[in-house]
């Protein structure tokens, strides 16, 4: 074998064994969901101050203020805006798999779907709750990229078959350094891209109950790509991880914030 | 009689001027309430048109389909077999269409907008192309899956023509997104405040946007052949569908869509079946007519006072006038009764021919406006329900407008006519005026 061929035939092994070096493991994608999952979990109370700027076509901006209240151990989570005045005091709460919404002006309760948009932006319920990627979706790997100066994982995500989800395909593009999400694409049962989202800027706060750091999104940037001209900014801010009063979940509690 | 006719015709002719001006009210007072009553009409008419064809049959047999007890859907299960249970208990059924129900958002490149989209089979839709004008494109398009019929005022707000694609976007019954681009096929005129919110597009492709298998629809219409029976057999499938084994909703006399919150409350899961009629369907827009009637009603009643006042001012001044010539009647025999009926022929010849005239020249320029198709602003649009003026003459309704301004006159003029008849032929004999 002369030198040349020896050089070919290491080339073409190089090559054979390229993909396998890059490619992870289903067991390797799954930690990686976990982790992304984990690292945002608190499993006490958080509590957090959100502003959510939406932008519509031939509309003014509106830039709403609302408080998160969730309790990751019962699956609560209630939001409550507090501005602007016309929305002052409406509010969502999900009680056991139910999302009510609540609007003083008329004193009602109505009952959503989970998947539903918050406020009419172009958020979802999901953004504002605790990550469950690892539970609700099932992971491939599409392989390694650079997104702007970060290194990163391309995951796609099929909605598993039992569990509900708004988007049945998701593609994560997660930091390899921190497993952070950067970016977020969502897409209809039709293929269709629907959302794309953006995780500039990543923040870790110590947690009692959990010991240990939890990490969450200063900043998420929603871009409607069904229509192109709407979007939506959520800022997170002053968030809290200490105990909330015990009966905050219910609806009289959020009825008495709106008056 | 007749000579009691010839003194109230040549009297009516001694003050042309008078005669002309009252007679002229009660002519005009005529037209209007005719021409109100047209309007009236024609809305109720277009009305009854369009709902039943583009929102309703006669009978509904609708409901809702719930996967959890928070997520409602317009959506009747194996909706064959229950079209056969309804042919059996209905022999009053003229015909049967399905409709599917569906509420998405639709965009183009340039807009969106949230709509009704109606899932039909046009081949199997017997009224649809009767109410249904078609401006650009063709009704047959909407054999092809994947294609939609859109009203003018959606186009023009999405800046979209026939070929141009869409994307109706709406979450599936478990609230999974979903997606489908139609193509447009044909735009239709403007039907009111009915168009401004639905859209159709082939059922198949309404399931597939929803992810509903093919034994679902929206809601079964039925057709009766005398509307007359709307009522017994709402009553009668009330009965005969829970022992058929279908649960009923409760009576709940509103649109479908008005009764999301309600279904949304309560805790049930499955199937649910709900009857309505046209009227309850179409109840959102019911108040318009109600208001136009009213207002039709108060108007009414202001101008009976107006010409009511303006007879009795009438008559007053000729008896004053004619005091003298009533004495020398009494004088040389006529009777106090035929006084009374002297004035009151008078009267009823000035606001019979009055009102005849004034209902032929209202329903004479109905008939025109109709003929000449004249199109109505856009916010009198969305209250007729259709583009272009639509003034329905009635003959009951002519007839009614008619006899009620003669006999609210007649009846005005009792109180002179009464006051002459009462004279002393002295007395009126000597008057001075």
């Amino acid at each position: 074998m002369t030198p040349r061929n020896l050089l070919s035939a290491a080339a073409a092994a190089a090559l054979l064994v390229a993909p396998a070096a890059f490619a992870l493991e289903a067991a390797d994608m799954k930690k990686i969901l976990e982790v992304v999952d984990d690292r945002q979990r608190n499993g006490g109370d958080y509590k957090s101050l959100v502003y959510l700027e939406q932008k519509e076509k031939d509309k003014a901006d509106v830039v709403r203020e609302a408080l998160v209240y969730r309790r990751d151990a019962d699956d609560k989570l209630m939001i409550l805006f507090t501005k602007p005045k016309g929305e002052a005091g409406k509010g969502y709460l999900r009680l056991d798999k139910n999302l009510w919404s609540y609007d003083p002006n008329v004193g009602k309760w109505e009952r959503r779907t989970e998947r539903e948009r918050i406020a009419g932006t172009d958020s979802r319920r999901a953004d504002f709750d605790e990550s469950r990627l690892a539970e609700e979706y099932d992971p491939t790997y599409e392989g390694e990229e650079a997104l702007g100066k970060f290194q990163v994982h391309k995951l796609s995500l099929k909605g598993r078959a039992n569990i509900d989800v708004a988007y049945p395909v998701i593609k994560l593009w997660v930091d390899k350094e921190t497993t952070n999400i950067l970016k977020r694409q969502e897409f209809a049962l039709s293929g269709r891209l629907m959302r794309t989202l953006y995780y500039p800027k990543w923040q870790k706060l110590f947690s009692e109950s959990k010991g240990s750091d939890v990490w969450y999104p200063q900043e998420i940037r929603i871009y409607d790509e069904v229509e192109k001209s709407n979007s939506t900014v959520i800022l997170i801010k002053s968030v809290d991880l200490r105990s909330l009063e015990a009966n905050i979940f219910t609806k009289a509690w959020l009825e008495s914030k709106s008056r | 009689m007749l000579q009691i006719l010839l003194i109230a015709y040549r009297n009516l002719l001694a003050h042309r001027r008078r005669t002309a001006l009252l007679g002229g009210a009660i002519a005009g007072v005529t037209a209007v309430l005719v021409i109100l009553m047209g309007v009236t009409n024609g809305m109720k008419s277009t009305m009854l048109e369009s709902a039943t064809t583009l929102m309703s049959g006669h009978v509904n047999v609708g409901g809702f389909f719930k996967v959890t007890a928070g997520q409602a859907a317009p959506v009747v299960t194996q909706y064959q077999k229950l079209i056969q249970e309804l042919r059996k208990e209905i022999p009053e059924l003229d015909y049967v269409s399905q409709r599917g129900r569906g509420w998405a958002k639709l965009v183009s490149d340039t807009g969106s907008m949230q709509v009704g989209v109606g899932g039909i089979d046009i081949e199997a839709e017997q009224g649809f192309r009767k109410v249904v004008q078609v401006r650009k494109g063709s009704l047959d398009g909407l054999n092809e899956p994947g294609t939609i019929l859109l009203f003018e005022e959606q186009a023009k707000k999405l800046e979209v023509g026939v070929g141009d694609m869409l994307t109706l976007s709406a979450p599936t019954m478990r609230g999974t997104s979903n997606t489908l681009d139609v193509r447009v096929v044909a735009i239709a005129a403007n039907i009111g405040m009915m168009s401004s919110w639905n859209t159709f597009v082939p059922s198949k492709s309404l399931r597939d946007l929803y992810q509903l298998k093919d034994d679902t629809t929206g809601a079964i219409y039925l057709y009766l052949k005398d509307m007359k029976d709307i009522r017994t057999v709402q009553e009668r499938l009330r009965k005969k569908l829970p022992e058929a084994g279908y649960t009923l909703m409760d009576n709940d006399p509103r649109a479908f869509w008005m009764k999301f919150d309600v279904v949304n409350r309560e805790g049930w899961t499955g199937q649910k079946l709900d009857i309505t009629n046209w009227e309850d369907e179409i109840s959102f827009v019911n108040w318009v007519v109600q208001a136009l009637s009213f207002i039709t009603g108060w108007l009414t009643f202001v101008l009976l006072v107006v010409i009511a006042a303006g007879i009795m001012n009438t008559l007053w001044i000729a008896i004053r006038e004619r005091t003298r010539e009533i004495g020398t009647l009494r004088a040389i025999g006529m009777q106090r009764a035929r006084v009374l009926v002297m004035f009151l022929t008078e009267a009823l010849m000035l606001s019979f021919t009055a009102t005849v005239t004034g209902a032929v020249a209202a329903s004479a320029l109905c008939l025109f406006i109709n003929s000449r198709q004249v199109k109505a602003p856009e916010v009198v649009q969305v209250m007729l329900l259709t583009e272009h003026w639509f003034l329905k003459v009635e003959s009951g309704s002519v007839i009614f407008a008619v006899v009620l301004i003669t006999v609210a006159s007649m009846l005005v003029s009792l109180i002179p006519s009464f006051l002459a008849a009462r004279m002393k032929p002295v007395t009126a004999m000597h008057h001075i005026g």
